[in-house]
């Protein structure tokens, strides 16, 4: 019954964000801009190593997985500086009351938000990809890709909200999500895979939770083996039932000691 | 000098606003350093591995980034609402500043400082000691480059988000701009074939704003400055004309306000 509420606001909000598909489709072009840098900077790079594959990803593999990175990335709403200005300015306290639990529809939201713009992010790049570099890895991959990436953004929506939490103890949060951001960008293996990094680099970012939020998903994208798939998927399920949890711990503490004045 | 002296005192404005929030605006700084300093442990990564692409070393990447990271700060310190213009004309905000006897555009683009940029003004400025060349010359050919790159910066911004006197909104296309003239600046001319290159000299001026002035502080040549002028100049003079052409379309959004 609980869900049904929250698979609603999930559909409504999709179907309002499917309404206006040009706004969606102009929205993606920024990610050709990155894609073709990417591609220059790649490209020279395998030139200059002279080998056609780097870390046992070639040219194609690493262009297709900086594309899913990009878009997993790119189609994610800036969650905690929504939840951050709702707790700023009082403004929580009017969805406190409402018959929904916050966290939850932010949470549906962000889904339909994300997967609506990473579909054309994906249509867009991918366009480019497929003229410039080659076509797309196997279809076969892509359900689990899917779940992968539904669940990296779960992680992702666990660590943005803890960061707008933030707001009940700090004037102000954006340098916090700016740092997180960028550990998505290295750790997470957003800008380069984490294959790529010294090996002491790659043991530092495969016990953190950034990876499971970019580079597993993007991973099993160029190579879908059904094994790798499983493994990404406990490492994820973890990661997501622990923030779950300090996240669950930090809203109820932080409405606890939240006071709104006037009204 | 009466234009300087009326900027020097919107400047001081603005500072003193910030200062009423001084832990934010501190918070926002160091967060700024930290944040383009994380950025670019993605360069170091890259060339850790891959040591020189194309004869381009780390060394380059440190300058090009730090003084796009000055330019960028500058630009958006002392100029905060360039990227903002777009949405002062399409709610009719324009008219607070037509009813008062300083330059509009001077004046709209001045009159707000984003205040995380004074962070990227002082990443950028300590790159400087770690890209190569630490010596008064270098320095002061670092000071000229940022000046034409910072023109270069915000009269790019000026031009797109004046398409809002034609278009309506420009948020998109603003975005897009942005993201193209920032992420474009930051490479090496010689990582684009000339196609991508005559663009990104004309239609999105990157390699104005990065490499051209990189390579002006990595050495002094008549050429490389002229270039930087004479793109300075155009796109200045071009800011100016687009913005002026277009104020004579503009509609008044009945927002005159008294402010004390």
């Amino acid at each position: 019954m609980k869900a049904a509420k929250y698979l609603a606001i999930f559909r409504a909000q999709l179907a309002n964000r499917l309404a206006y598909r040009g706004d969606l489709l102009v929205g993606s072009l920024s990610i050709l801009i990155f894609m073709f840098v990417f591609l220059q900077l790649w490209r020279v790079t395998f030139q200059a190593g002279g080998s056609s594959t780097i870390a046992g990803l070639s040219l194609q593999q690493t262009m297709w997985y900086l594309l899913l990175t990009e878009s997993i990335y790119m189609s994610k709403p800036r969650l905690s500086r929504e939840i951050s200005e709702a707790v700023k300015d009082g403004s929580i306290a009017y969805l406190l009351n409402k018959p929904y639990n916050f966290l939850l529809y932010h949470f549906s939201i962000g889904m339909a938000d994300s997967l609506s713009r990473f579909g054309f992010n994906l249509l867009s790049g991918g366009a480019l990809l497929w003229l410039l570099v080659s076509p797309p890895p196997p279809a076969l991959g892509w359900p689990m890709v899917l779940v992968a990436v539904l669940l990296a953004w779960g992680i992702d929506f666990c660590i943005q909200a803890l960061i707008g939490l933030l707001a009940f103890v700090s004037e102000d949060v954006l340098a916090f999500d700016w740092i997180y951001q960028k550990l998505l960008f290295i750790l997470g293996g957003m800008l380069i895979p984490i294959d790529f990094f010294p090996s002491w680099l790659q043991k530092v970012a495969q016990a953190l939770p950034f990876q499971y939020a970019m580079y597993g998903p993007a991973r099993l994208f160029v190579q879908p083996e059904a094994g790798q798939f499983l493994k990404l998927l406990a490492g994820q399920a973890a990661w997501l039932a622990g923030l779950g949890l300090l996240l669950t711990i930090a809203y109820t503490r932080g409405v606890r000691r939240l006071s709104v004045n006037g009204g | 000098m009466r234009e300087l002296r009326f900027l020097l005192a919107v400047w001081k404005a603005n500072l003193i606003s910030a200062m009423e929030f001084r832990l934010s605006f501190i918070s926002q700084v160091v967060g700024m350093m930290l944040n383009d300093a994380a950025y670019f442990v993605f360069w170091i990564i890259f060339f850790e591995r891959f040591e020189f692409v194309h004869g381009w070393g780390l060394q380059d990447m440190v300058l090009i980034y730090g003084l796009v990271a000055v330019s960028y700060g500058v630009g958006l310190y002392l100029f905060g609402n360039a990227m903002l213009l777009g949405d002062v004309i399409t709610k009719g905000q324009l008219d607070y500043y037509l009813s008062l006897p300083r330059p509009v555009l001077l004046h709209v683009l001045a009159s707000r400082s984003q205040l995380s940029a004074a962070g990227d003004i002082l990443f950028g400025l300590l790159t400087f000691f770690f890209a190569g060349q630490v010596t008064l010359d270098a320095f002061a050919r670092y000071l000229l480059a940022i000046l034409g790159s910072t023109v270069i910066f915000i009269a790019f911004l000026v031009i797109v988000q004046s398409l809002a006197f034609w278009l309506g909104s420009v948020q998109v296309l603003g975005t897009f701009a942005t993201n193209a003239i920032v992420t474009f600046s930051i490479y090496p001319s010689r990582l684009f074939d000339a196609s991508a290159r005559l663009l990104l000299f004309t239609l999105v001026p990157a390699m104005l704003v990065g490499a051209v002035p990189a390579e002006l502080v990595r050495g002094f040549t008549w050429g490389r400055a002229g270039l930087l002028a004479l793109g300075a100049a155009v796109f200045f003079a071009l800011a100016g004309f687009v913005f002026y052409r277009g104020l004579r379309r503009y509609e008044s959004g009945s927002a005159i306000q008294i402010q004390s």
